[in-house]
């Protein structure tokens, strides 16, 4: 018997959950995130502890779900000096390193970009080989004035080891202590977009280490030895070394959780999930219990990376949504008072008109410190300028029709499928929904994400190009195979949970012979 | 004549994503690759083709190879300049203007980063007026002028020079090598004479591009809808209002090949629209009956943002509007529709005009 403990810390809350081995959740919180993070999760860990009264050294697992890198990157703060070395010339020079990232965070990188010769073709023959002297002229300039370098080279996907070599010279010119990012290791095909995700990485190399230390420091702090990880955006885990390691892999990983939490906790394997929160509803579709990953790819903060992340469709609905009306109609949103909610909201002697408020008078949520009920229904029919119910008729039936077009939205077609509610503000959501089979209301929809993060998996994946004249496809796929179970074993799944999310071979247009391989494998964590 | 530079790039780039009709390659990269040589070298003088002298020399310069590897080998620009130096050797003259070979795609923004290094002109005309996936497949062969001779160039600084027995053999060999230089190359090719490209090119393309650019992106700051004056600068016929429902594609030797179902919405409830691909898109069917054809222009639309999307980035559940929109009146000849119409793609349906088949009843 042993527990596991999940954390999501938001923007505004920071939630807990404590649960059994087989995932049923023992207790639960939700306290306020704090400005230096660490100790609203050190609340939220206690809190759980001390109502599910387990012994300490029975917690074996806990896994957090953090945006403590998307913000970074979103304030452009705490980022690593950074160096990136581009390996492929004479390819590639027309379009140097960064020619396509914003300005301010050019600015704030860009002080140390180098392109060098070396590279291969899609078949693996050498574009042109490397050359230690020129390598090492360009690392001789960054000493001293980077932390991280960037390494990337055409084709590394398929063959990583001159990316390998220029990380080994770097080590000898910079000092063992320079962090380094490989694209092998992060994107996929296609060079700008795994250089740029490369770039991100290595710039949030130093606020990973410091959310690495205070997460360890809180949890020994705690008295606790468990095992630690943190969650990913593809819903799956990884150890601290490798967050440490990539951490623009934890990018988005809050919408991954709340999905697949939404999903275990309702036991449904393929619906809609709508988490909805202070400022927005966010819909995703879950497709054997994993969310649906979008086609099209991703901006993080303002840069193109191949990253697949999650679908998500988001609405302006959430409890903070500021309502407004006008003549016959009441306008939602878009924007919301956040997590101002008791300093704004006309249930808490506020003057902005919320949807909270709504229900709060309807006596469909409480929340402490709010006023009397029969007090700011009076103001609420004030600013509506008609009565309370005939109001609130307004609200739903424009929540509603968000809703549906939300729901209509994320749907492949016309068949009719579960939508589940989760998160704070899921008592918003309408009992019925045009196109949906029913809505589920799972308990404790509220810490979702939480429990997505405490149920995650752990998962390995590979991508390559072949050329199939020259080798044999089955023999390279299931080569590629052995290497990404191997890995994930290495990482610490129970082999007999293994499961293959991807085994593909796709042939390149206009390349006859060219195929190519993925393999992606999840397992769970050895019990 | 006027100057382009880098806005109009954007404009541009996002006009010749229409006009690939789903395919020809993303122009992300090829914008980027003209926006660099705009920035080093100046902007790019745009001409009419009716500006040329009769004896002027102009060379289609372009991108060949596969779109996979075309965003993971970048180009490294010298092959451009070696395909164009090469044939200004090998014809002892200098090339007066530079003309995309395809307006559609990755194509119809490169020949600006050219025309900028080597301060000539770009011609305002393409041999296509959209996106096609074979070399020979240009309104040029209609009016047999030779792809031959072809410069072919890689970034490690390996060329060739093709003389070839006809226009689809210059496909056949340059595809060829093309493999062996790792999958991507440049290609100078269909050399003619100022009078040749007056008389056998699509006039006027690239203005045409940058219009149907400028009316998608700069609708919002005049509170236009981005659709509609879309649809009014393209002349375009409004074919299909739905939701993407369903998106199969398989690769068959050289072809992307699909098929993208649409349910439909609005006017078109209860409706069901089939668009068929080769990489672009060939043939829409409204519940079983075309309603465009190729070499007639099928393009897809985000109803979101009227920004045209290709077929490679299809997406389950997006709101979509499809237009077609009539293929120059080249491709409308006898050897026009046997050159670029259905038989070409293997479809038994004959070729009928998009305004045809949509004639209000």
């Amino acid at each position: 018997m042993y527990y596991k403990i999940g954390v999501d810390v938001g923007g505004t809350n920071t939630d807990a959950v404590l649960v059994s081995h087989d995932n049923n959740i023992l207790a639960k919180t939700k306290q306020t995130t704090t400005l230096d993070v660490s100790s609203g999760i050190e609340n939220a860990i206690k809190q759980v502890m001390l109502e599910a009264k387990v012994p300490k050294e029975e917690i074996k697992y806990i896994m957090l779900g953090t945006t403590h890198c998307t913000n970074a990157l979103v304030e452009r703060k705490e980022l690593n000096k950074i160096g990136a070395i581009r390996i492929g010339l004479p390819a590639s020079s027309a379009i140097p390193t960064m020619t396509d990232f914003p300005e301010d965070l050019k600015t704030i990188l860009g002080r140390h970009l180098y392109m060098v010769h070396g590279g291969y073709e899609f078949d693996g023959r050498l574009i042109s080989p490397l050359n230690e002297e020129e390598v090492k002229k360009c690392l001789h300039k960054m000493r001293g004035e980077i932390e991280s370098l960037a390494i990337t080279g055409i084709f590394s996907k398929t063959l990583p080891d001159q990316e390998l070599q220029v990380a080994t010279w770097a080590k000898e010119v910079l000092g063992e202590n320079i962090r380094i990012s490989c694209s092998h290791q992060i994107g996929g095909l296609g060079l700008l977009e795994r250089e740029n995700a490369a770039i991100l990485n290595a710039a949030l190399q130093g606020v990973a280490l410091k959310m690495v230390k205070a997460f360890k420091e809180t949890v020994s702090c705690l008295g606790l030895s468990s095992q630690l990880f943190i969650g990913q955006n593809d819903g799956t885990l990884m150890s601290l070394e490798q967050a440490q390691d990539f951490p623009v892999l934890t990018i988005s990983s809050g919408p991954t959780n709340s999905i697949r939490g939404a999903g275990a906790l309702s036991n449904v394997k393929n619906g809609i999930v709508i988490d909805v929160g202070g400022t927005t509803s966010d819909g995703g579709v879950l497709v054997n219990f994993f969310p649906r990953e979008s086609t099209q790819a991703a901006q993080i903060g303002g840069v193109l990376t191949n990253f697949r992340m999650p679908d998500v469709v988001a609405v302006g609905i959430g409890g903070g949504t500021i309502v407004r009306f006008e003549d016959k109609k009441c306008q939602l949103g878009p924007d919301s008072v956040g997590y101002m909610l008791k300093e704004k909201a006309i249930a808490f002697g506020g003057d902005t008109l919320t949807l909270s408020d709504f229900y709060i008078a309807n006596n469909q949520l409480e929340i402490e410190d709010s006023l009397q009920k029969a007090e700011f229904k009076k103001r609420i029919e004030q600013i509506s300028d008609r009565s309370f119910y005939k109001a609130l008729e307004l609200v739903k039936e424009q929540i509603q029709l968000s809703i549906e077009k939300l729901v209509d939205k994320l749907k492949t077609d016309s068949k009719e499928i579960p939508v589940i509610a989760c998160g704070g503000g899921a008592f918003l959501l309408p009992k019925q929904i045009e196109g949906a089979s029913e809505v589920l209301f799972p308990e404790h929809l509220e810490v979702a994400n939480a429990f997505g993060a405490c149920i995650a998996q752990i998962s390995c994946e590979e991508e390559m190009v072949i050329n199939t004249m020259q080798n044999d496809e089955k023999q390279e796929l299931e080569r590629l195979l052995s290497n990404v179970k191997n890995e994930l074993l290495k990482n610490g799944a129970s082999e007999n949970s293994i499961n293959v999310l991807a085994k593909e071979s796709i042939p390149l247009a206009y390349l006859p012979g060219a195929v190519k391989l993925k393999v992606k494998l999840c397992g769970d964590l050895i019990r | 004549m006027r100057k382009i530079n880098k806005k109009d790039i954007d404009y541009i780039a996002m006009g010749s994503t229409v006009l690939g009709t789903g395919g020809g390659g993303d122009p992300y990269i090829g914008k980027l690759l003209a926006k660099e040589a705009i920035e080093k070298y100046g902007e790019v003088p745009l001409i009419k083709a009716e500006e040329l002298n009769d004896d002027a020399l102009v060379v289609p310069i372009a991108a060949f190879g596969a779109p996979m590897i075309l965003v993971e080998k970048l180009f490294s620009g010298d092959e451009f300049i070696n395909a164009f130096e090469m044939m200004e050797s090998y014809l002892g003259r200098k090339i007066d203007a530079v003309m995309p070979a395809e307006a559609g795609g990755l194509n119809g923004v490169i020949p600006f980063s050219i025309a900028a290094q080597k301060q000539i002109p770009l011609v305002d005309a393409d041999g296509m007026g959209r996106a096609f996936p074979r070399l020979e497949m240009v309104t040029f062969t209609l009016h047999g002028i030779p792809v031959s001779p072809i410069t072919q160039a890689d970034e490690k600084g390996n060329r060739n020079v093709y003389h070839t027995i006809n226009n689809e053999w210059g496909e056949t060999l340059v595809g060829a090598t093309a493999i062996q230089m790792g999958g991507s190359c440049a290609i100078g090719c269909y050399p003619m004479s100022g009078s040749q490209v007056k008389k056998a090119a699509v006039h006027g393309i690239v203005s045409y591009a940058q219009t149907l650019g400028e009316s998608i992106l700069n609708a919002k700051e005049q509170n236009l809808n981005p659709m509609n004056s879309l649809i009014e600068r393209a002349a375009a016929i409004k074919l299909f209002t739905g939701k993407i429902s369903n998106i199969t594609i398989k690769t068959e030797g050289r072809w992307n090949k699909g098929v993208c179902e649409i349910i439909g919405l609005n006017e078109n409830q209860d409706s069901l629209m089939v668009l068929d691909f080769q990489n672009e898109f060939l043939m829409a069917k409204k519940d079983g009956d075309p309603v465009a054809i190729t070499p007639d222009l099928i393009v897809l639309i985000d109803a979101e943002n009227a920004q045209p999307i290709t077929a490679e980035t299809i997406q389950y559940g997006t709101r979509v509007v499809v237009l077609g929109m009539k293929a120059d009146k080249q491709w409308r000849t006898v050897k026009g529709i046997e050159l670029g119409g259905p038989k070409k793609f293997g479809y038994k349906e004959e070729y009928v005009p998009v305004e045809e088949l949509n004639k209000k009843k």
